[in-house]
């Protein structure tokens, strides 16, 4: 395949993704020299808040990319020419000045966010690019852009989290997934935190189609309540829907005799084996803490429903032990999550 | 930050309330806690990275062998379903459905080209026209 850039240099060390996509406006690199679609483009981006600049040759291009960058956003036409003193020739096979500008602005930054506008084409499949230039996004219908952009979007934003913003993702997710009980149904902290990512890509209105993410509120705080609201989701979805083999209940005794123990539970208001699942996994939880008093008080507390003041106050707990206490009960329960933790699937 | 809707039974308040004490904790804490915990706090925040990468990955799969092909669906077309995600071109009706566990893709849009893909696609020619 023809490369027409005529000034291979050195690659240059990856830049790092701007820290926050919200602390300054989003920035676009548009390569293209055909006006009308430039216009259309510029437009486009401009609605989707991005400050662009534009090059109308893969030359200029990589010049501003080098003057410049990072962006947020890299958009190059596919047959751009290589500087203005070359005409295109639309004719032409392999007119691939597009992707040799992709590649080239690959080799500088390769975590660098691009799309190729590849509008002669069907579809994506047709367009000649090279290896290396798969997996990044072609354009080949110009309604695709906003998802598109979305999706750049959101992957930057992945790449900026820091370790602290990625762990307490992850560890929130864990307790929420262990919160589910048999809701869970085999799924874990991992899947929870996946199924936030994407229907924020999917990102629709609703939890049935996927959600938006406002770009106002930073992505920690989208997850979290994204996943918050599909783990609501998904222990309603199991009560509506929900049902024992007597087996999970049948204890044994000495004698190997079964015995089924919904047999001395009252029914209630709620179902008499729902209830006695949640009593055993409570007993589960209260027994690791047997030699942790302070622990114990907290997590009673706290399947009692009472506030943080309550607990304090009705075992006469400072705000250290609380403190205290409360990060012995997380760190008991989930652990490392390579080793002893709690990573069980339900 | 509390959780508004922390209904559900004891166990669960008592989980939801701990996610909730997480999120609350700075930086440092949340590190140091990790540490405290007997993991490596930069492996585990990479490997939950990657977990959010892999995510990204299977709809950039699925959207990316759909275009290929030629089918046309739209980004919030997706459904959520029991057995995962499902959606249908919006040029040839045909289906398709993947799973983010494991990245499996099925459906008949994923056997052919699409036969209607033109219908939808605004070509250079015409968009130099507007």
């Amino acid at each position: 395949m023809a490369h027409f850039l005529p000034y291979p240099e050195p690659p240059e060390p990856p830049l790092p993704p701007p820290r926050s996509i919200n602390a300054s406006r989003k920035s676009a690199l548009l390569v293209e020299n055909d006006s009308s679609l430039l216009h259309i483009f510029r437009r486009s981006l401009k609605d989707e808040g991005y400050t662009v600049r534009t090059a109308a040759n893969s030359k200029e291009g990589l010049r501003l990319y080098r003057d410049f960058a990072p962006f947020n956003l890299v958009l190059i036409d596919y047959f751009v020419p290589q500087s203005k003193e070359v005409e295109i020739d639309l004719l032409a096979e392999l007119q691939t000045n597009g992707t040799a500008l992709a590649t080239a602005i690959r080799e500088t930054n390769p975590s660098q966010g691009m799309v190729i506008a590849a509008l002669d084409y069907r579809n994506a499949g047709e367009v000649p690019r090279p290896r290396e230039l798969m997996h990044i996004p072609v354009l080949v219908a110009i309604r695709q852009l906003r998802s598109l952009l979305e999706k750049i979007e959101v992957d930057r934003a992945i790449e900026a989290l820091t370790p602290s913003e990625l762990l307490r993702l992850q560890r929130s997710a864990d307790f929420r997934v262990q919160g589910l009980g048999r809701a869970a149904r085999g799924r874990t902290g991992e899947d929870l935190l996946q199924e936030a990512e994407l229907r924020t890509l999917i990102g629709a209105e609703d939890t049935q189609k996927g959600r938006h993410w406002n770009k106002d509120v930073d992505i920690e705080r989208h997850l979290t309540e994204a996943m918050r609201s599909i783990s609501n989701c998904w222990k309603r979805q199991f009560k509506e829907m929900e049902a024992y083999l007597m087996s999970d209940f049948l204890i044994h005794d000495a004698e190997e005799q079964e015995h089924s123990p919904l047999d001395n539970v009252a029914s209630g208001h709620k179902a008499a084996d729902q209830r006695l699942i949640e009593k055993d996994e409570e007993e589960r939880v209260l027994s690791k803490f047997k030699d942790d008093p302070e622990a114990t008080q907290v997590l009673h507390g706290l399947l009692d429903g009472l506030k943080k003041n309550e607990i304090m106050s009705k075992y006469g707990l400072g705000e250290k032990q609380y403190a205290a206490a409360v990060k012995r009960i997380r760190v008991t329960l989930l652990g490392p999550r390579n080793g002893g933790g709690e990573r069980r699937k339900t | 930050m509390t959780d508004k809707r922390n209904y559900g039974d004891p166990l669960e308040k008592l989980m939801n309330q701990l996610a909730e004490s997480v999120l609350g904790l700075s930086d440092a804490a949340i590190l140091a806690e990790t540490s405290e915990a007997g993991a490596d706090p930069e492996q585990e925040a990479e490997r939950t990275r990657s977990v959010l990468r892999r995510a990204s990955e299977v709809l950039e799969n699925v959207n990316g062998r759909l275009s290929n092909l030629g089918h046309t669906i739209n980004s919030n077309g997706w459904y959520r379903g029991r057995s995962g995600y499902h959606s249908t071109c919006v040029a040839c009706g045909s289906f398709v459905s993947f799973t983010t566990a494991t990245g499996e893709m099925r459906g008949e849009a994923l056997d052919g080209l699409c036969p209607e893909s033109d219908q939808y696609t605004i070509r250079r020619l015409e968009a130099s026209r507007e």
